[in-house]
């Protein structure tokens, strides 16, 4: 599949902002499975820009708008060819989490924080799933078909900043917290796992030509002798209407946007994405 | 005996004194004793407060809570002989060489975690791995541009390592402030030993840093960077600026434009190109750091990592001093250099390792237990001195977050005679060696600083609870600075024209000569006059 | 140059120059009390308060020992002699690495007989002829160790503003005491300047003299145009850009403006309204210095950031 993804996101301050510096990622990566055809970010006003590739190999354009300006705008655009593989079933079996190879290696994706932590009554569903599975690869399923089943998608039931546990609590969230829930439940169980941010066409059979508004989009990959991907908020594994475009431990580490800012008082921002499918 | 040291017996206690083995004295604290021999206390007393005084009035202070305090400096320097400093010397150089690789290393490819050297969840774990700091590479290879390792020594006599300091170590301007107040206050002793001179500590500094500008740039505009007049630091930061002869920038004097860091001057924006950087790495630039900072600079570590600016020391170098890594350095020496440490460790339990912690549950009132990231004595609890309940404190939180903690024997400090309250007597001491790396060399300044405990007994020597320091001499060779050696340098000068007078100067200093003019003029008429 | 540093150095020569110039005012004033015992206490002191910038309270007596607290000794109230050596240390604290170490000394040495209470059991003429003698090490030494460069230029701005905008003051003062004592005489003493009138103006003493050699004398340290012309200098040595007409620098136009006016201007003119004529002048230094902060010192302050993130 041939994607143009049309990124446009921005702030709004309340008065002139005098300065400005930000980080982008915006540019999908380019892996076996996802060639980027083209590529462009565009900032009004116009910045000076920068990029680098950062810790977890993730595209940075680093950028710093030094005139006065009400409103910033960031559009990324992107042509992106895709094409999945299915997921080789699963490999790895629970002593090999154990081993250095996978528990020190990927030390980081196991690493526990307020942000993914599972609360106290999902982890007894957790220990349950843990005693069915036979290898971590079926835990893993399983327990994104869990929080798929139990959280219901609510868009605006949660911040940007809720944690697992919130959305949990209400069962209640969006794509974002579902990552957050499944990594959380799966690094309890020893399985290292990361989050992933992009975008999905979101009609299981678009039509070529037809621009229809997206979303961004987050999922999660965890560790069976190599990186397997999935997407809880849909149940499904991520085929060619995924693109990604940053790894991370959680959301903190992908953010598309961030920034600061010195002048004005507040700012509001705002988001729109556009998927086109191309051929 | 003297006078001066006639009632000082040493340490009471199983710490090694460096004056007295037992009764008889130590070797590099002969000549100390013999030219203080005549010295008495009220003398010796109102010595140390002309250098309290004159402390106040250059301003040598340090901050608590926000009031500025003199830094109490003992009148009574410590000793140190030129083979001690030989081993302390190559020690310290290859520590520094030690965590250079190592942070080379694990901001890069992590070579040391996939041969099993470290894991790598120390480093994955440490509040000062700062992934961030990933992709900027140091233009002459150097992260580590100054140092101070913190030394103690054990009951034997043994100099060992503390704990490392490669973020930003302070007190090297006590060093040198101390060397010059101590020559001023006791000339007499100051000429009758050979010291190693302290003083070309800033030129060597600077010389690092303007190595370490990035690629390119021929004449690199150097910059000390302080938190502010605030920082307990301030007073050093200003020494350094002053005497390197650079300016002293705030967060707000400096500007990120196009990926470079400018400095707002009278003549608008300036260049910068080296900044060392005495501001902690979380407050550097709140684009990547905490977003409320106003220490730093926006844009800073971008322009370090697009290579316009080098920051010295490197960013996210703690994870290196890190006291759980600390641990591991014996092994990292062996590791990178293929030496066998010159300087040990102090014995230290893991407490992330469960065998250690069942041994250090069961000892806990006799060890003493550190917080592996913690700074300034904060958060140490010395077993034998805490109560039932702070030890039952400690013990929920060591099994809370046993990663965040090592534990140590009680290693009883070396004492040294400390002037206090008119009286001698042993108190403990540390010693903070500096190294500078220029990317050639590791050159560490002979002395470093001693702190002392200035409580009789007291184990814990930071000034911030109520340490004090003294000047470190470490003598160069055996002999005197006596007058063979001197003599050898003095040339009689050249005897230059005499100094211009005015009339003045003329009456007051020739009325003799008039007079004998006016006694001789009768019997010797002038040559002018005769052929009148 | 910083523009940070710039500053400090501008404010160090301010304050030192205003620690000494209270102290010299200071000592007119208390002489003209205790020589002249029908004055009226109270509208003297209100009067030289008033002068000073400084609002007296309205409910409460104000005698010599209050207006000496408020000028002198008092370390809370800004226009304090203790105060303002306070600040001129901090800003040197500030400026620390630029400073000479004998100059940062001599600062802060001062500073020291302040916090310490040696400032305040000194009385009367001690305790003003220790200020001018601090001011004079201190001026001294930076006369002696500091090297011409920008940071000098900036001190020495400071200085003289601050020296024509006082000096002003003491006169203003004096033109007030008229008819109570000699309080020209006195003002002349108290700038060190009294055996360079008598030998200028040959002896012959007289209000009108007086008022003209403080204001005009173009040899005299103290006098108005003297500072200001120094100021000017120093502003245009800051400048250099080798400009061949007119003023860019708006700091420079309202000194120099000022200076011609007084120089040009008829003396009987100024001197028939002095209190007046005095405090335009103030209000001149007062916008020169609002201008050379917006010229060279500006951007200095702590910016303020707000995180934002996606």
């Amino acid at each position: 599949m041939q994607l143009r993804i049309v990124h446009t996101t921005g702030f709004e301050y309340d008065g002139k902002a005098t300065a400005s510096y930000n980080q982008a990622r915006m540019t999908p990566q380019t892996t076996p499975e996802q060639i980027v055809v083209h590529t462009r970010l565009e900032v009004t006003p116009p910045p000076w820009t920068f990029e680098y590739r950062d810790y977890f190999g993730n595209e940075v354009t680093a950028f710093e708008v030094l005139d006065p300006h009400e409103q910033m705008t960031v559009t990324a655009t992107s042509t992106v060819h895709t094409q999945r593989r299915r997921a080789p079933s699963p490999t790895l079996a629970w002593d090999d989490l154990r081993t250095p190879e996978v528990a020190d290696r990927w030390t980081e994706y196991l690493a526990m924080n307020d942000l993914v932590a599972p609360p106290a009554d999902l982890h007894e569903r957790l220990a349950a799933i843990r005693r069915d599975a036979g290898r971590p690869g079926e835990a893993a399923r399983a327990v994104c078909e869990l929080v798929n089943a139990e959280v219901e998608y609510q868009s605006g039931a949660t911040e940007v900043t809720s944690t697992a546990a919130d959305a949990w609590q209400q069962r209640g969230g969006v794509c974002q917290d579902m990552a957050h829930l499944v990594i959380g439940g799966l690094r309890s169980l020893g399985i290292p796992t990361r989050y992933v941010s992009g975008y999905l066409h979101p009609q299981a059979d678009p039509l070529v030509g037809e621009t229809t508004p997206g979303e961004s989009h987050a999922w999660v990959e965890w560790w069976d002798d190599g990186w397997h991907g999935f997407d809880p908020t849909n149940d499904l594994e991520p085929g060619e209407r995924w693109v990604v475009v940053a790894t991370g431990r959680d959301y903190l580490d992908v953010k598309p946007l961030s920034g600061i800012f010195s002048g004005a008082g507040t700012s509001s921002m705002f988001v729109r994405v556009d998927v086109t499918l191309l051929a | 005996m003297t006078p001066m040291f006639e009632d000082y017996t040493g340490s009471d206690g199983p710490a090694f004194d460096e004056m007295f083995d037992g009764s008889s004295l130590r070797a590099p604290y002969e000549r100390l004793r013999d030219s203080l021999h005549e010295l008495s206390v009220p003398e010796l007393t109102g010595r140390l407060e002309a250098l309290q005084t004159s402390y106040l009035d250059q301003g040598v202070t340090f901050d608590i809570g926000g009031e500025e305090r003199a830094f109490p400096l003992d009148i009574l320097p410590r000793v140190i002989e030129m083979d001690t400093w030989s081993t302390i010397e190559a020690g310290v150089q290859q520590r520094v060489r030690t965590l250079e690789a190592f942070l080379a290393d694990v901001y890069d490819a992590g070579q040391v975690f996939e041969d099993g050297v470290v894991p790598r969840r120390v480093v994955a774990t440490s509040s000062h791995y700062h992934r961030a700091a990933a992709g900027v590479r140091p233009a002459n290879g150097v992260r580590v541009h100054v140092s101070g390792i913190d030394l103690i020594r054990d009951d034997d006599g043994e100099f060992r390592v503390l704990e490392d300091n490669v973020r930003v170590p302070s007190g090297v301007s006590y060093v040198m402030t101390n060397r010059r107040a101590i020559a001023s206050a006791l000339p007499e002793t100051f000429a009758e030993h050979r010291i190693r001179p302290v003083a070309s500590y800033p030129q060597r500094l600077l010389a690092a840093l303007r190595a370490a500008a990035p690629a390119g740039v021929a004449d690199p505009t150097v910059v000390v960077l302080t938190p502010g007049v605030f920082n307990g630091a301030y007073f050093e930061h200003a020494l350094l600026a002053r005497t390197m002869g650079v300016e002293l920038v705030e967060g707000r004097d400096l500007e990120c434009r196009r990926g470079r860091v400018m400095m707002r001057t009278t003549g608008g924006l300036e260049p910068v190109h080296v900044i060392y950087r005495r501001v902690d790495d979380e407050f550097l630039d709140p684009v990547h750091f905490r977003g409320d900072s106003l220490l730093g600079c926006p844009g800073m570590i971008d322009a370090a990592r697009a290579g316009q600016v080098t920051i010295a020391n490197a960013v996210g170098n703690g994870v290196a001093d890190d006291k759980l890594v600390y641990t591991y350095l014996p092994d990292l020496i062996r590791y990178y250099l293929d030496e066998e440490p010159v300087l040990k460790n102090v014995d230290t339990w893991r407490l992330g390792d469960s065998e250690a912690r069942d041994e250090v549950m069961d000892r806990l009132d006799e060890l003493v237990v550190k917080p592996v990231d913690g700074s300034g004595g904060k958060g140490i609890v010395i077993g034998p001195a805490a109560s039932r309940s702070e030890l039952d404190e400690l013990r929920r939180k060591l099994l809370e977050d046993p990663r965040s903690w090592i534990a140590q024997p009680v290693v009883q400090l070396s004492t040294v005679p400390t002037f206090v309250d008119g009286e001698l007597g042993p108190r403990h001491v540390d010693l903070r060696p500096f190294a500078v790396n220029d990317g050639q060399r590791v050159w560490v300044l002979p002395g470093g600083l001693t702190r002392v405990a200035l409580a009789q007994g007291e184990l814990i020597v930071n000034s911030s609870r109520g340490g004090g320091s003294k000047d470190t001499w470490v003598l160069a060779g055996t002999g005197t600075a006596g007058a063979a050696v001197r003599r050898d340098h003095v040339e009689s000068a050249h005897l230059a024209p005499p100094q211009s007078t005015g009339p003045a100067m003329t009456d007051l200093t020739s009325q003799a000569e008039q007079q004998q003019q006016q006694r001789q003029e009768p019997d010797v008429p002038t040559e002018g006059g005769a052929g009148c | 140059m910083l523009s940070r540093i710039a500053e400090s150095m501008f404010w160090i020569g301010r304050y030192v120059e205003r620690a000494e110039d209270t102290a010299r005012i200071l000592e007119v004033q208390t002489t003209l009390l205790l020589e002249d015992a029908s004055g009226d206490e109270e509208s003297t002191c209100r009067n030289l308060l008033s002068i000073m910038g400084v609002g007296a309270p309205e409910d409460q007596v104000v005698d010599t020992a209050l207006m000496l607290e408020l000028l002198a000794y008092d370390a809370t109230s800004p226009a304090s002699v203790a105060a303002v050596l306070g600040a001129a240390r901090e800003s040197a604290r500030r400026a620390r690495e630029t400073l000479s170490a004998a100059m940062w000394e001599a600062l802060n040495t001062t500073w020291r007989g302040v916090s310490s209470g040696q400032f305040r059991q000194r009385r009367g003429a001690t305790a003003y002829h220790w200020v001018c003698d601090r001011a004079a090490l201190v001026n001294g030494t930076a006369d002696a160790t500091m090297t011409r460069d920008e940071g000098w230029q900036f001190l020495v701005l400071g200085r003289t503003i601050e020296r024509a905008d006082m000096t002003s003051r003491l006169v203003a003062t004096a033109a007030l005491a008229a008819g109570q004592g000699a309080p020209w005489t006195s003002t002349l003493r108290a700038c060190g300047g009294y055996e360079a009138f008598l030998r200028t103006y040959r002896g012959l003493e007289s209000e009108r003299g007086a008022a003209e050699f403080l204001l005009l004398d173009r040899l005299f340290p103290r006098s108005v145009v003297f500072s200001l012309n120094r100021a000017e200098q120093c502003l245009a040595n800051l400048e250099s850009t080798g400009q061949r007409a007119g003023f860019q620098n708006e700091a420079q136009r309202l000194l120099g403006r000022t200076r011609a006016e007084l120089e040009y201007r008829s003396l009987s003119d100024v001197v028939a309204d002095l209190p007046a004529e005095m405090e335009r002048l103030q209000r001149t230094c007062a916008l020169a210095t609002e201008a050379i902060t917006r010229r060279y010192f500006a951007g200095a302050e702590a910016r303020d950031w707000t995180g934002v993130r996606i």
